[in-house]
């Protein structure tokens, strides 16, 4: 996914002169083709997180779309007040790209897994908080992002997923729904979730059928407005999410459910632990580990006493 | 830089460029009226907001002209200077300064960009104006302007880590269309900056960051002038200021005191022993 976000961001700075890249930490070669070819668009500047974010609002105020790609925890600890400050107060015009969202850096332990960035970019006025699941899905957010007023936080999951955004059966603002959404089962992803779930329903026998997967890249209200009818219909509606319990997709939909008067007792929950982990491994490891795989869905539909 | 002589054109300095004492008494009133502001911090800097305003940053009345200077207040708690200089050059429109503070009022406690567009950007929180700058500073190279970008720092907000990254960066990038100006008071809320934490040798640590450095009075208006009136060819260096000054400047009683940092609840009675002090 990285790699088709820094491509598109290259392709739209070639159409678009005021698009620039802002690297911070990244590996050598990063866009190589973009710094040669647009040298005055590519800026690999020093490790300095806080910085990088108040030089890009500096440009944006200059009317230029700064796109900044370094490690999602060190834009969501190190660079917080930048974030809130310089980019969410200002409304200014820059798209953080956030390298290894979730679990992706778990071999390099909790300094570098950004296990709670989502609850606390979301918890910013004016910012939005985007989780893409697949190339697809990081192209057309990379290319919205570039369109739309006020910054984003675009968090990256693992590498080289294959896409599945295309397989969807309808889309809803940047909702995707795969299956009918009359379903009793509803499973909501974020990020790349999505690939979990969808295993699970091509898989499961008893279950897959009566499943509908709901896709939601962007956590914000306008999107989990269009979930109403699809969460009162629904008898079990399990929530995926590589994320501490709190803060992110499962507690905007408890405000969605309350909001609408939708029974919140009837949502379950998959997400990471509460705490710093201090096993390394890989990210698939820690997400078997945290039960977000298909046998902790199952296991999440037989706690249902209906 | 422009010789004194020239900016004046034959005039008397001092009249072109009289002593801040009517600013002084301006903030008075309005700290009167609200009961509470940043009094020591605002009066370090009256000078050199005034001169800025008044005799150095170019095309300041028109916020669309891309050629135009640009100033950041780092230091945002120092914003009853920059409110009663803007005032005084006519860039706040018809809002009342007298409402500082006020619920609905347009002039907070630290600036706010979103409130008037005479302000660039809003700030408060220390350390963020020199990573604004540079980005502004960039943009304006990209875009071929001259517009130049003046950031001042308090010599206390020095301590911010943050400074420090965009002072390398400014060096990087080579922006001789960049100026910092610190304003050496000397103090932070805390006490004396010796006690709390030592930036000195400021001079050598800013050179050695890249800097053209140059030192003046911040008190002083024909060296302020020839200190902040540069012109980008004549280096390839961003520029530092050290405007040495002293906190609460032209108050006795807030002179060199840290209890003037910062006050809430102001009585009419220290109202009027500042009064009583007015230089």
């Amino acid at each position: 996914m990285r790699q088709t976000a820094l491509q598109t961001v290259y392709e739209l700075a070639k159409i678009d002169s005021r698009i620039v890249f802002i690297g911070s930490d990244l590996g050598f070669g990063t866009l190589a083709e973009m710094k040669r070819e647009l040298p005055n668009q590519f800026f690999m500047e020093g490790i300095s997180e806080q910085h990088i974010v108040g030089f890009a609002a500096g440009l944006a105020k200059q009317g230029f779309v700064p796109f900044v790609n370094t490690i999602a925890t060190f834009f969501s600890r190190r660079a917080y007040e930048q974030i809130a400050i310089d980019l969410a107060l200002h409304q200014s015009k820059v798209i953080l790209l956030a390298s290894g969202g979730g679990m992706v850096y778990a071999p390099l332990g909790p300094t570098h897994t950004a296990i709670e960035d989502i609850a606390t970019m979301s918890a910013l006025p004016g910012i939005r908080v985007a989780c893409p699941a697949d190339p697809l899905e990081m192209r057309e957010i990379v290319i919205a992002s570039s369109r739309e007023v006020g910054p984003w936080y675009v968090r990256f999951g693992k590498g080289g997923e294959p896409s599945i955004i295309d397989q969807c059966t309808k889309k809803t603002g940047f909702l995707k729904f795969f299956g009918q959404d009359d379903r009793p089962i509803l499973i909501l992803t974020t990020g790349i979730m999505l690939h979990v779930a969808m295993e699970f329903k091509s898989k499961s026998e008893n279950f897959g059928d009566h499943t509908c997967i709901i896709h939601i890249p962007i956590l914000e209200d306008r999107e989990l407005d269009n979930l109403v009818n699809p969460l009162k219909n629904a008898k079990r509606v399990i929530v995926l999410e590589e994320h501490i319990p709190v803060g992110g997709l499962f507690t905007r939909l408890l405000h969605t459910a309350h909001k609408y008067g939708i029974d919140s007792r009837k949502f379950r929950q998959r997400n990471l632990l509460h705490e710093f982990s201090h096993h390394y491994g890989s990210q698939k490891d820690h997400l078997e580990y945290n039960r977000l795989s298909e046998s902790g869905i199952l296991e999440c539909l037989q706690d249902y006493n209906l | 830089m422009k010789e004194i002589s020239n900016l004046n054109e034959g005039n008397d300095f001092s009249i072109n460029y009289p002593d801040s004492k009517e600013l002084r008494k301006r903030i008075l009133d309005v700290v009167e009226h609200a009961g509470r502001g940043h009094v020591g911090p605002a009066l370090s800097i009256l000078d050199i907001m005034d001169i800025l305003y008044g005799a150095v940053m170019r095309n300041i009345d028109g916020d669309s002209n891309m050629e135009r200077d640009r100033f950041i207040l780092s230091k945002g708690h120092g914003c009853l200077a920059l409110y009663v200089v803007l005032e005084k050059y006519g860039l706040i429109g018809n809002e009342n300064l007298e409402s500082f503070c006020s619920f609905n009022s347009v002039f907070g406690g630290h600036p706010e960009s979103i409130k008037l567009s005479a302000i660039e950007f809003s700030t408060g929180a220390l350390g963020h104006g020199p990573s604004l700058a540079v980005g502004l500073a960039v943009g304006a190279k990209l875009m071929n302007t001259h517009s130049r970008i003046y950031v001042l720092v308090g010599d206390g907000e020095l301590n911010e880590g943050s400074i420090w990254e965009a002072a390398a960066h400014a060096y990087k990038h080579k922006l001789n269309n960049l100026c910092m100006i610190i304003d050496r008071n000397g103090m932070q809320a805390s006490g004396n900056l010796e006690e709390v934490l030592d930036m000195e040798p400021l001079r050598e640590k800013l050179e050695s960051f890249g800097f053209l450095v140059s030192e003046c009075d911040g008190h002083n208006r024909e060296e302020l002038i020839h200190a902040l009136d540069f012109e980008e060819f004549d280096s390839d260096l961003p520029r530092a200021v050290i405007a040495n000054t002293v906190k609460g400047k032209g108050l006795k009683e807030a002179e060199n005191s840290p209890t003037w940092h910062h006050k809430a609840k102001i009585s009419s009675e220290e109202i009027q022993i500042l009064r009583a002090g007015l230089l």
